[in-house]
Order: structure tokens, then C-alpha cells, then sequence
């Protein structure tokens, strides 16, 4: 009979302990939306590299909420601390009401220590350094005015800014909100991890799928913005840019941008030392590892560490359809901007600048250069706008760095 | 609000003033390289031309002409002709090539091509 009651008392432990008795309702919502996320990234392929390890993330945390939980200090007496096979010796004690209490730390979860990388701000610069590597900034070099289309459409990030501070979020908040037009994942981390850490979660899947909804947002934007004849206009070949000039791009940007702008230095910076590794083309090992293993590694922790921020009990908000909502708008204020831009650019230069090419100032490389080669392609199937395009699509990754480092310095945090 | 427009001027101006410094500062550098590039490769074409004077050889199509002096002789005919009916197809005006060299440049093997090619086929 001791042997039944002991038996029975072995599985009531294990069932409190187990998450059936200790999960919520809202991490079961949050499972199901980690496993249409999951659908998502296998099935439909929508940015797969990170959707599907955000989902894993989302989907582990809600399941075990340990797994991100925080080193704790725990109190015990002496005889806890020997029955632990503990040397007391290696404690720090507390004195109260007369009893001596050992502070015994406790390790956090795994993704606790993995989750430092985003809390610090080390993995987006990480993930800079691989894009670096693999961008050609070539396009831009060869005709500098993309620049322009980069800087316009960073607009809409601080138009929406005023819209989330109407909506009633914080400075602070808005600004991470705000972030999410520039349609860069790595910033947008990167400015919410020092602005607003506890919206990372809803924002970087806001961030995330917006940028793998650019096919589906912006051809109705830049074709309602456009006319046919602005759509068809055909541009001049590309002038070939030297390997000199495209070793001195990354350092000249650099000097200039951490000069200016520091709180966008880390960013900018190793955005600028990866290309510098794969132009200088006398580090083809470091280039070769900063956009492949580097750049895959950092992926798979900052992707299951975002995932896991999105507990049920933080990201089921209202605040958080607010966010989405918001984010969403960012971005087709950021592509409206590139492309009304991209207009005054046409009207100015008599028609020899397709105004298609300004979506693609919002960043999403090469997504939205491509998206802008598509649609001047329906127009007129011999039109090639995709090199045009690239021009804007890079200057729009350090256009929303600046952008990120003008938000990081203005709004009190 | 008020915040709100001040950070709307300001990361206006700022975003627009940092990358149109960076047009112009790509402008300046561009032309003193490009001025510099053609400097050095006048000064290679008039000691060329100093050292020996190149005998036009005819070719196909009639626009160009091709001096089929190569590094070192390995680079079959028929590549030289496609190349020149490449050249004569890019620019509107006769041209003469006046020779044709192996790239030295340190590209990688053709299977780092072939890779290359295959990954940047969808763009």
C-alpha cells in the first residue's frame, strides 16, 4: 500500500512540475501561432532562415518558459547547503533573524545566455558585418543620387513615429515601433534592444513579416503612386566602377557616419568592414566565414532567442496589434516616400529616372530591388531596373542605420 | 507632440543631410580616381606605343581591327574574333584592340564561377 501511495504521490509531483498544470492559456495561443509561423516558414518558404527559428523559439518558450528564465540567488541554511553536497565555504551568507542563509546562485535557461547577444546589442551588428560581405555597393558608387531615394524613404519611420505617440505609446516605444519602416530585422532589433527591450518579441515578428510581405504590400503602392508612362521609362546603363573606388567606399562611409552619427557606428561599421573584407579581396577566408558560418550561426541564435521572447503573457496585448498595425504602416509610408521621391527624381532628370526604383529605398535587400525590376517588367519586358534598384536598396541599409542611430540618440532611454 | 515634430525635422534633415554629404563625397572621390585611372593608363598607352608601334591586322567585322599578339599565344583565334565582335558591338564607332590578355586576376576556379553564376541567376 506505502508503495501505491508512493507511486501516486511521484506522478501528482511530476504533473505540477509539468507544464499542464503550470502553462496559462496564453501560451497555448502562442503555440498555435508559432506553429502557423512554422507553416509559414516550411510550407510557403516566407523567409524561412529566420521565420523558422523565431517559430522554433516562440514555440519552446511557451512550452518550457524556464528555458529563458533568469539566474536566481537562492538562500539556504547549512544543512540545505551540505545536503546539496555543497561547500559552504564557496558562498557568500546572509544574516537574518539570526540564521545564517548561504547565497547559492542558480544557472538561468539556455536562452537566457543566448538572449544576451540581442540584450547587449552584439548579434544585429554581427548580422550587419555578413550582409556587408556579401552586398555589392557597386550600383550606388556608379550613380550616388540613389542615395537620395535611400534617405526618402526613411521618412515614413519618423511619420509614424507621431503616429504611435498619437496611439499613445511612449517615446521610447514609438521609436522602436517607428523602426520597423526602415524594413531592416537586424535594426530593428537593434534599436528596440536599447530603446523598448520588452516589445523586442512583437516587433522583430512585425519586422520580420512585413519583410517577407514586400512582394505582396508594395506593387499595389508603387503602382498606385505611378503612372504607366513613369513606369516604363527605361535607364541608362550603369557606368563600371573600379576596385579602387570600391575599396574606399567602406572606409570613407564609416569615418563619416561614426564621425556624425556615433550611435549608428556599430551598425554602419560592420556593414562596412565586411564589404571592406570581401572588396580589399585579400581576405577571401574572414570574407568567405563573415557571410556563411558567421552570419548562419548568428542567425540561429538571434532568430530562437527573438522567438522567445514572445511569451504568451507579453505579446497577447493589445500593444501588440498596435504594433503590428503601426509597423505595417511604417513600411508603406517608407516605400510611398522612395517612390514620390523617385518621381521629383524623374520630373527633374527630364524622365531618365524610373520612379519604380524608390520602393527599394526601404531596405529589404535584394527583396525589394527585385520587386522593382518586377513590376518595371510588366510594364515593359525589356526594361532591366534591377542594378537601377540596387543603387537605392543598399543606400537604404545605411540610410536606416542613420536612422536608427538618429532615434537611439534623440529619444531618452 | 511637440517632441514628436521636433524628432520628425530633425531625423528628416539629419538622414537627408548624411547620405547627400556622402553623394558628394562619392562624387569628389569618383573623379579624382577616375582622373587618375586615365592618367596612368595614357602614360601606359603613349610607352606602348613608344616601345613598338602595332600592325593592324584586319578582322571580321570590318569596324575593328585586332593585333593578335597575346601573353603568350595560347588564346585560340576564333575567342579573339568573338571578342572583337563583342567590343564592335558596345561602341557605335570604329575601334582598334591592340591586344588581348588572360585576366590575372585572382576570380577562383571555374567551379567558384560556375557557383557564382548559379546563385546570382535569379537576379
Amino acid at each position: 500500500m506505502e508503495i501505491l501511495n508512493s507511486l501516486w504521490e511521484s506522478i501528482c509531483s511530476i504533473f505540477t512540475s509539468s507544464g499542464l498544470a503550470t502553462l496559462s492559456w496564453e501560451n497555448y495561443v502562442m503555440m498555435c501561432i508559432s506553429f502557423i509561423l512554422l507553416y509559414l516558414a516550411i510550407k510557403k518558404q516566407y523567409e524561412p532562415l529566420l521565420l523558422l527559428p523565431i517559430a522554433f523559439g516562440m514555440l519552446l518558450v511557451n512550452v518550457f518558459p524556464g528555458i529563458m528564465a533568469n539566474p536566481t540567488n537562492e538562500m539556504l541554511t547549512e544543512a540545505q547547503v551540505l545536503a546539496r553536497n555543497l561547500d559552504p565555504a564557496s558562498y557568500t551568507t546572509t544574516v537574518l533573524d539570526g540564521t545564517t542563509y548561504y547565497n547559492v546562485g542558480q544557472n538561468g535557461g539556455l536562452f537566457y545566455y543566448l538572449y544576451q547577444g540581442v540584450h547587449l546589442g552584439i548579434f544585429p551588428p554581427l548580422i550587419f558585418l555578413g550582409i556587408g560581405a556579401m552586398t555589392d555597393f557597386g550600383p550606388l558608387i556608379a550613380n550616388p543620387k540613389s542615395f537620395f531615394l535611400g534617405a526618402a524613404a526613411q521618412v515614413g519611420i519618423f511619420i509614424t513615429f507621431i503616429g504611435a505617440i498619437l496611439l499613445g505609446f511612449q517615446a521610447n516605444e514609438a521609436g522602436s515601433i517607428a523602426i520597423i519602416g526602415g524594413a531592416d530585422g537586424p535594426t530593428a532589433i537593434f534599436v528596440t534592444s536599447k530603446l523598448a527591450p520588452n516589445l523586442l518579441g512583437p516587433i522583430a515578428v512585425a519586422a520580420y513579416s512585413y519583410m517577407a510581405l514586400v512582394p505582396i504590400i508594395q506593387p499595389p503602392i508603387m503602382k498606385l503612386l505611378t503612372t504607366k508612362k513613369e513606369r516604363s521609362v527605361v535607364m541608362q546603363q550603369l557606368r563600371p566602377v573600379s576596385k579602387i573606388e570600391k575599396i574606399l567606399f567602406p572606409i570613407i562611409v564609416v569615418v563619416i557616419i561614426a564621425l556624425l552619427l556615433p550611435d549608428a557606428a556599430p551598425l554602419v561599421g560592420m556593414l562596412m568592414l565586411g564589404n571592406l573584407f570581401k572588396e580589399s579581396g585579400v581576405v577571401s577566408r574572414i570574407s568567405n566565414t563573415a557571410q556563411n558560418e558567421l552570419m548562419n550561426i548568428v542567425t540561429i541564435f538571434l532568430g530562437v532567442t527573438v522567438g522567445a521572447t514572445a511569451t504568451g503573457q507579453v505579446f497577447l496585448s493589445v500593444s501588440t496589434l498596435g504594433i503590428i498595425l503601426l509597423g505595417l504602416i511604417a513600411f508603406c509610408m517608407g516605400t510611398a516616400c522612395g517612390v514620390l521621391f523617385g518621381k521629383i527624381m524623374c520630373a527633374v532628370t527630364h524622365g531618365k529616372v524610373n520612379p519604380l526604383i524608390g520602393s527599394a529605398g526601404v531596405s529589404a535587400v535584394p527583396m525589394a530591388a527585385r520587386i522593382s525590376q518586377k513590376v518595371g517588367q510588366e510594364e515593359n519586358p525589356a526594361n532591366f531596373l534591377l542594378m537601377h534598384a540596387m543603387g537605392p536598396n543598399v543606400a537604404g541599409v545605411i540610410g536606416s542605420a542613420v536612422a536608427a542611430g538618429v532615434l537611439i540618440s534623440q529619444i531618452p532611454h | 507632440m511637440e517632441m514628436a515634430l521636433n524628432l520628425l525635422l530633425a531625423g528628416v534633415v539629419i538622414v537627408f543631410f548624411v547620405l547627400v554629404l556622402l553623394i558628394f563625397i562619392i562624387k569628389i572621390y569618383s573623379a579624382i580616381v577616375q582622373a587618375a585611372q586615365n592618367g596612368n593608363q595614357k602614360r601606359k598607352d603613349a610607352k606602348k606605343a613608344a616601345e613598338k608601334k602595332p600592325e593592324p591586322v584586319k578582322a571580321e567585322p570590318q569596324a575593328s581591327t585586332i593585333q593578335t599578339t597575346t601573353d603568350n599565344g595560347a588564346i585560340p583565334g576564333e575567342v579573339i574574333a568573338v571578342i572583337a565582335a563583342a567590343v564592335d558591338a558596345m561602341y557605335d564607332k570604329p575601334v582598334k584592340i591592340k591586344s588581348v590578355r588572360r585576366s590575372r586576376s585572382n576570380s577562383g576556379s571555374s567551379w567558384r564561377n560556375a557557383g557564382l553564376f548559379e546563385n546570382t541567376k535569379p537576379f
